[in-house]
C-alpha cells in the first residue's frame, strides 16, 4: 500500500499504467493506493468521444484538467475536495477470469470499508458500489500484458452541480432515468454519515476494508524509482495534447 | 454521415458512420461501454467496413468479430452494436 498522493491528472494515470506494467512483468508487487486530483479533473473513458462527453469551455473557466483513462466506462467529475480515488493493481490469475466477479471481488473491499465508516454498502454489477441502493463508487478495470488495473471513485462530497455543467449528458440517459434526479441515483459519505470525515479516516477505513477481504495485511511501501521513471515517460500521453482526442 | 445512440444495458453506444452504396465505408464507434481488451474496438470498426448495412449482415459480422477475438463486453451484446449501427444508418 502507498502513502496518498496528491497529483494532477497526468501523473496519476501515468502513475497507474507504470504499476500495471511493472506488475505484469513482475518488477512491481500487487499493490494498492489511495489518491486525490489536483486540480479537479473531468476523465473520460477510452472509447469516448471528448467534444461529445465533455464541455471543454466550461472545464477552461473552472481550471478543470480533462484526461483519457487507459480503462472504460463513462466521463466522470474527480473533485479535489470530494472524492478519494483508490487503484489497485494485481496478477490476473489473482482475480477470476469474469470480469464482473473480478470487479465483485476488488470492489468487495471498498464494500468492507464503507462498511468500517459505519454505512450499509453493497456491490452492484458491473462496477458499482452501492450504499442505500445509491451509486457511492463506481470502478473500471484493464487487463493488460497480464496485469490488472482497477481504479475507481470514493464520494465523500462532490460538487454535483458543477459535475453537470462539466458533462455532457446524453439525452437517451437522461430519458431512460428521467424521474430521477441524480440525488435519486448517487450518494456520498457525507450524505450518508452526516458528517464529513477526512481523507485520512475514509482511507484508513478502506485500508481494513481491504485487508478484511484479503484476511492479509497490507504492507506499507512507496513508489519505486523504477515506477517513478516509467510514469514520467508515460506522462505526456495523458497530457492534453497527447491522446486526448483519440476519438 | 449519420450519427445515433443506442442504450445497452450497461453503456451507450455512439456511432459514425458513412454508406456507400449501402455497405458501411466508415464508422466510428464510441460511449462508455466496457470492452476487454480494449484494442479491439479497432479491430471492431475495421471488420464493420465493407459490410452491407442490414440486420442480418451486421450481426454475423460482429458475432465473428465476438468469436474470432475472444472479446468481453460485460453486459453489452452483438445485437446492441447491430442496433446501434442500424439506427446511424438510418440517419
Amino acid at each position: 500500500m502507498l502513502p496518498l498522493r496528491v497529483d494532477d491528472a497526468f501523473t496519476s494515470m501515468a502513475i497507474d499504467e507504470a504499476l500495471l506494467k511493472l506488475n505484469a512483468e513482475g518488477k512491481s508487487p500487487n499493490t494498492i493506493r489511495f489518491w486525490r486530483w489536483l486540480p479537479s479533473t473531468v476523465s473520460i473513458g477510452c472509447f469516448q468521444s471528448v467534444e461529445r462527453e465533455v464541455d471543454l469551455e466550461v472545464a477552461k473557466r473552472y481550471g478543470v484538467d480533462v484526461v483519457r483513462r487507459i480503462t472504460g466506462g463513462g466521463a466522470v467529475f474527480h473533485d479535489h475536495d470530494g472524492e478519494l480515488t483508490y487503484s489497485v493493481v494485481c496478477k490476473q490469475g489473482d482475480v477470476p477470469d469474469d470480469v464482473i466477479e473480478s470487479y465483485r471481488l476488488i470492489c468487495g473491499g471498498l464494500v468492507h470499508g464503507f462498511e468500517r465508516l459505519g454505512l450499509q454498502a453493497e456491490f452492484k454489477p458491473v462496477n458499482d458500489v452501492l450504499s442505500n441502493r445509491k451509486k457511492i463508487s463506481g470502478s473500471a478495470q484493464t487487463r493488460r500484458w497480464g496485469s490488472v488495473l482497477q481504479h475507481g471513485t470514493i464520494l465523500i462530497d462532490p460538487n454535483i452541480r458543477q459535475m453537470f455543467e462539466l458533462l455532457k449528458v446524453s439525452p437517451e440517459k437522461i430519458s431512460d432515468k428521467f424521474i430521477a434526479s441524480v440525488f435519486e441515483r448517487v450518494t456520498t459519505v457525507v450524505r450518508e454519515l452526516g458528517r464529513k470525515p477526512s481523507f485520512d479516516e475514509v482511507r484508513a477505513a478502506m485500508r481494513t476494508g481491504f485487508e478484511r477481504l484479503l484476511g492479509a495485511k497490507l504492507v506499507e511501501g512507496e513508489l519505486t524509482s523504477e515506477e517513478f521513471e516509467l510514469a514520467a515517460k508515460l506522462k505526456p500521453k495523458y497530457a492534453p495534447n497527447g491522446w486526448l482526442k483519440k476519438r | 454521415m449519420g450519427y445515433a445512440e443506442f442504450k445497452a444495458p450497461k453503456g451507450v453506444i455512439k456511432v459514425e458512420l458513412e454508406l456507400t452504396d449501402d455497405a458501411i465505408s466508415h464508422v466510428s464507434i464510441s460511449g462508455d461501454f466496457f470492452m476487454y481488451p480494449e484494442d479491439a474496438l479497432e479491430r471492431l470498426e475495421q471488420a464493420l467496413v465493407g459490410v452491407k448495412a442490414d440486420r442480418e449482415s451486421l450481426l454475423a459480422a460482429v458475432q465473428r468479430f465476438y468469436s474470432s477475438t475472444g472479446v468481453q463486453t460485460p453486459m453489452v451484446e452483438p445485437e446492441h452494436w447491430v442496433e446501434a449501427i442500424l439506427r446511424a444508418a438510418g440517419e
